[in-house]
């Protein structure tokens, strides 16, 4: 049943939307619920990777990337930024990357190693990588 | 300002019949092989490309991934910018071929540590040089380092760059101590905004090196500069203007990095710095004599080349020397 769910999420979030149409997420998020693991605390767990694909990050996280992102890029209100937009075709060098890193260190509270950040290319990764160390904060 | 554009008869007839449409643009000048300790670079400025019909010419260059990836870039700047900077990887490399090898025919691929190289075809009766490449673009300039035998790396960095955050801010979060206290003291802020740029543009490329052998990151390795005395002695200096020669020491790396790479750092078209680094052949014990050569070509390819070696378009800052002629 669980891989049931995952596949349909996959299809759910390879679709390009605008951070407007974040409610489809939203709806995937529950789904989550049914398939997660619990742990003796009754907390979840989510530690699962065959999940990663229905823990998509937050709205508000997306729509935060998205703002740094665009400040630190200097992007035109209309040009097209979407949380799968790669920050190399937005003309994002190395300088500029980094730069998104620390302005997203600042904006949440985190650390991020140097060793993750170079697997940071998209909004979304950007998105997921920062709710997973909020987590793992607030569980420390 | 030494010109290249030749334009014999020959090549005149080449050109009508080959190119149609744009009727002032000249073949392709081949150019001898960088020596041994040598290091060309080619650079664009792509502000200066406004002809459309020479734009499309260079499309034409392009491999049809190259075309899908210039046309997902966002908006028609960042295209341009990505159409040329293919197009002067595959003139450039042509050029050393003697242009037997046309710029449309290269192939590239993806070596072990993922930086792009030549794959070479088989040909009957010629060996192709064992070229080495590697392209580096900002906004306003794009650059193509070459060599022969040993790998190169080039990164360019605009002098104007401004970063958003506090520049003490961004070193103490990246950079290690030694560089911090570096830009720390100095006082002028458009100076240590210069010294950073600097900095970084060593750093960033030291660091994709690194990646190669064993992913540093930042902290772990830090820049010095040596100068050497009158007397021949060689001393630190924080100073890059009086360095002579850039050092990379990693600080839980034994074997520093200096030990196989020679870095360099020069100032190009007065907009841009430059650093470049090429393989060492063996350990040497980095006598000032030692340097890279540069030899440095600005292009419009099928147009006009110009050797600025030895103009103000090109100022050392160290590591280097220049070939002041052809």
């Amino acid at each position: 049943m669980a891989t049931v769910y995952a596949t349909s999420v996959k299809f759910a979030s390879s679709l390009k939307h605008s951070v407007g149409d974040y409610k489809l997420t939203g709806r995937t998020s529950t789904l989550r619920l049914v398939s997660m693991n619990w742990t003796k605390n009754g907390f979840p767990s989510l530690r699962s990777s065959r999940f990663r694909v229905c823990c998509a990050a937050k709205p508000e996280t997306v729509q935060k990337v998205c703002d740094i992102v665009r400040k630190q890029l200097a992007l035109s209100p209309e040009s097209a930024l979407t949380p799968e937009s790669k920050f190399s075709d937005l003309g994002a060098d190395s300088l500029d990357t980094v730069e998104i890193v620390m302005g997203l260190e600042e904006e949440f509270g985190i650390n991020v190693e140097e060793d993750s950040s170079q697997n940071i290319t998209t909004v979304q990764e950007a998105a997921d990588l920062i709710e997973k160390l909020v987590q793992k904060k607030s569980e420390a | 300002m030494l010109s290249l554009k030749k334009r014999g008869a020959l090549s005149m007839q080449i050109s009508n019949f080959a190119r149609g449409f744009f009727d002032s643009s000249s073949p392709l000048v081949p150019v001898a092989l960088p020596s041994q300790r040598e290091t060309h670079i080619w650079y664009i400025v792509p502000d200066e490309v406004q002809n459309t019909s020479l734009l499309n010419q260079y499309l034409k260059l392009l491999s049809s991934c190259e075309r899908e990836s210039m046309f997902r870039m966002s908006g028609d700047k960042l295209q341009k910018s990505s159409l040329l900077a293919r197009t002067l990887v595959r003139t450039t490399l042509s050029r050393y071929t003697n242009c037997q090898i046309t710029p449309r025919s290269f192939k590239f691929r993806k070596n072990t540590f993922g930086k792009p190289e030549i794959e070479w075809g088989h040909y009957e009766e010629w060996s192709p040089p064992a070229l080495h490449f590697n392209v580096s673009h900002t906004s306003s300039l794009i650059a193509c380092g070459v060599t022969v035998d040993k790998l190169v790396g080039v990164d360019v960095e605009e002098k104007q760059r401004k970063i958003k955050n506090d520049i003490l801010s961004f070193a103490r979060r990246y950079f290690s101590l030694h560089e911090v206290e570096h830009l720390h003291a100095i006082l002028d802020p458009e100076i240590q905004r210069q010294e950073f740029i600097k900095l970084w543009t060593l750093k960033a490329y030291v660091k994709a090196l690194g990646r190669g052998f064993s992913a540093a990151p930042f902290k772990t390795f830090t820049i010095r500069f040596r100068a050497t005395r009158s007397d021949g002695l060689q001393v630190p200096t924080d100073l890059i203007s009086e360095a002579s020669e850039i050092l990379v020491e990693a600080f839980d790396d034994p074997k520093s990095l200096s030990n196989n790479w020679q870095f360099g750092l020069l100032e190009l078209a007065n907009s841009h710095y430059a650093a470049i680094c090429m393989e060492k052949e063996n350990i040497l014990e980095g006598k000032g004599n030692d340097f890279m050569k540069l030899k440095v070509w600005k292009t419009l390819p099928f147009v006009e080349d110009e050797y600025v070696s030895g103009t103000n378009a090109v100022k050392i800052i160290c590591g280097l020397s220049q070939c002041l002629h052809l």
